[in-house]
């Protein structure tokens, strides 16, 4: 037999040794490695999604297998000491925004990855596959930073949801319109904006029921194609129906485009509520300036919630020094989501799929050890968190800053 | 709803964005009738100008109107670049080149975009302050935003001079007689070679004008053509395959066909508009509107 290795196999050991495959053996003797499956876009429209997504874990699994002076699961230890101190690793696969492809990457990561649970996935249509798949391998499936409230509904064992769902973010909303009828300014109308996909859809169902509920009317009701050349005839329409709050459901792209040809076609409505997503994202008030102003968003997360929670400025410190951006929204519950999942995985003391799964639905964690602003983390039988408040913030100069609810509020709310 | 100014308000912003569809089809339209090659890579094409834009207004602090001649030039060597690289290799293909020239241009594509996500992150771009960006004009009620009025001021004057340089220059007979007979023109000493290089150049230059003014409006971002090119795909199509000049016909009526059917349909559904009017087009007149 040839001894020299050739091109072909020196290149299959260097892809090994970076897959982690091939670990040598004095890391191998220091104790095992649990690896989980991130499902993201890493590729196409939504990428910069993703490639945050994998800045939020990596700042999480640095604080889990590093020793940090936090006031979180796992901070103050190397590892996870029920396990060894095991470390925990994640290994990330790109569904590229498309719900079969999710589906297909869950089952790759399940049978050849061995991972032994699955976070994801930005985009609800794509949980929705590819918790199905996770369900038939009994495996754990953690949706970190999907929002619709229809996931946790299907019956699904092995689906669980730390962050509250569009239900939850919905409620807030219109308490705020509530309030704000206790201040002598009633919301009359309101105009539906959202995406066609199951994001938008679920959505603007629980707006349109709370509406109906408030007597509110709803004067717009538009669904628009995603990622289209031009909104133009979609804005002209929300123009024409000058609603007092207009609520748009957008991912990044649509929200940029959105907000850029109102502008362009001189219709600025008095109040924005939005459905996050798009909104939640810097690069959108980068892309439209002032017009950004006194825009406001329901969110998980907010960074002034460092007045009241000191881990929030320091996990925000680890997470810049990575990403060179702020924690956001979407970033603080994947952080949230990897936090959860150590805990649990660390409590089922095997590291199986199985027990993790029984560990997750016994997850107590109070609400002082996340970084967000929420009472505590724990499953109901659906697999969702109950106690899991969310906040409206309103756009200030360069930064969101939480007006709602009052608990939480640094600033008061302008509202005309 | 259906009042006098919303009507005339669609008709407006069709027509401005249908001049603009108009101009990215162009060069698409041109590379297909000098050689029946589809240009996958067109919407990638129109990407690499916007980043180039991007690019020379970070780098030089120049408007993007100014630099989108420097850009179309920026593009056209990119374009005759392709060509000579890629395509010309495509071409030589002995068996099934249609196939090959399709593959070959869709994996240009993939590459593109690829390269530009590595380079330019996955992050959107947008051009923060430029001359016409925000501005809008509004007659009567009707609004007309700057940049798209700049857009399809650009397309028209393109198509001006697109048709000046085929029908009074040298070059423009060189270019229609390879189109009617790529093989009797090296009869006559027209280098076809170069003649193929030189319509790619200018394929790209197009787009690459369209991308420029684009950039002024519109997110950059390494998937920004993708929905661009599916519409200019139809365009072509549907103005006659190789028929410049019926892109540009057929690019106005996308336009148009879109915000109507965006108002009188749901939203959602406009690009049932577009495909109709296309499927109608092909069971009738399967050359397209003006082809030959």
């Amino acid at each position: 037999m040839n001894t020299k290795i050739t091109r072909r196999e020196a290149g299959a050991l260097v892809g090994a040794a970076l897959t982690g495959a091939f670990v040598p053996g004095a890391a191998r003797a220091q104790g095992r490695q649990i690896v989980i499956g991130g499902l993201y876009p890493l590729s196409g429209a939504n990428a910069q999604i993703g490639v945050d997504a994998k800045h939020a874990y990596d700042t999480a699994l640095d604080v889990i297998n590093n020793k940090h002076d936090l006031d979180l699961p796992l901070a103050k230890t190397e590892g996870l000491p029920n396990l060894g101190g095991a470390k925990l690793a994640m290994t990330f696969a790109d569904h590229q925004s498309d719900p079969q492809k999710g589906r297909a990457e869950a089952e790759r990561l399940i049978t050849q990855d061995k991972v032994v649970a699955l976070i994801g996935t930005y985009q609800s249509a794509v949980a929705n596959t590819a918790s199905v798949s996770a369900e038939r391998y009994s495996v754990p499936f953690l949706g970190a930073d999907t929002s619709s409230p229809t996931l946790n509904k299907r019956g699904l064992k092995f689906f669980f949801r730390a962050a509250p769902h569009d239900e939850f973010f919905t409620q807030t909303m219109f308490d705020f319109f509530d309030e704000m009828k206790k201040k002598g300014k009633p919301v009359e109308s309101i105009a539906l904006f959202y995406e066609d996909t199951i994001f938008g859809a679920d959505s603007t169902t629980v707006q349109r029921k709370l509406a109906k509920e408030k007597g509110i009317k709803i004067v717009a009701d538009i669904k628009y194609r995603s990622n289209s050349p031009s909104l133009t005839a979609e804005v002209q329409q929300l123009k024409a129906a000058n609603a007092q709050v207009l609520m748009p459901s957008s991912y990044t792209t649509d929200a940029i485009l959105l907000m850029k040809t109102m502008a362009e076609l001189g219709y600025k409505p008095p109040a924005i509520v939005a459905q996050d997503a798009g909104f939640s994202e810097q690069t959108l008030f980068n892309a439209i300036g002032a017009a950004g102003e006194g825009v406001m968003t329901r969110s998980t997360f907010s960074l002034d919630l460092g007045q009241k929670k000191p881990s929030v400025g320091k996990v925000n410190e680890l997470f810049k020094a990575r990403s060179g951006k702020d924690l956001n929204d979407l970033t603080a519950r994947q952080f949230t989501a990897a936090m959860v999942m150590a805990d649990a995985i660390n409590r089922s003391k095997t590291g199986e799929p199985q027990a993790i799964r029984d560990a997750l639905a016994a997850t107590e964690l109070p609400g002082d050890q996340t970084i967000m602003p929420w009472r505590r983390v724990k499953f109901d039988d659906t697999g969702q968190n109950n106690d899991c408040t969310p906040v409206l913030l309103q756009r200030r100069g360069d930064k969101y800053v939480t007006v709602f609810p009052a608990e939480y509020a640094v600033a008061d709310v302008a509202w005309s | 709803m259906a009042n006098a100014a919303t009507i005339a308000q669609i008709l407006m912003s069709g027509l401005l964005m249908g001049l603009i569809y108009a101009l990215i089809a162009a060069g698409l339209s041109l590379i297909f009738g000098l050689m029946d090659v589809v240009n996958f890579a067109h919407g990638e094409f129109l990407m690499t100008a916007m980043y180039a834009t991007f690019g020379l207004v970070v780098l030089l602090s120049l408007d993007p109107l100014v630099l989108s001649p420097i850009v179309a030039a920026i593009m056209f060597v990119v374009g005759a670049f392709c060509y000579r690289v890629i395509i010309v290799h495509a071409m030589r293909a002995r068996t099934n080149v249609g196939m090959v020239q399709v593959f070959a241009t869709f994996g240009l594509a993939i590459v593109i975009r690829g390269l530009a996500q590595f380079v330019f992150t996955p992050d959107y771009r947008s051009i923060p302050k430029s001359w016409l960006g925000g501005q809008t004009f509004s007659i009567f009620g009707v609004y007309m935003p700057a940049p798209q009025l700049a857009g399809a001021l650009a397309s028209l004057l393109a198509f001006g001079a697109l048709w000046l340089l085929m029908k009074r220059t040298d070059f423009g007979k060189a270019l229609e007689a390879t189109r009617e007979d790529a093989g009797a023109v090296g009869l006559v000493g027209i280098d076809r070679n170069r003649v193929f290089a030189m319509g790619w150049g200018l394929g790209a230059a197009l787009v690459g004008l369209a991308g420029a003014i684009l950039s002024i409006f519109y997110y950059i971002h390494p998937d920004v053509g993708g929905p661009f090119a599916l519409i200019a795909y139809v365009t072509v199509a549907l103005g006659g395959f190789g028929s410049v000049f019926g892109a540009l016909a057929a690019g106005v009526i996308v336009g148009i066909v879109e915000a109507i059917s965006a108002t009188v349909l749901q939203p959602s559904m406009k690009a049932i508009g577009i495909y109709a009017v296309y499927l109608l087009v092909v069971f009738l007149r399967p050359r397209g509107l003006f082809g030959h």
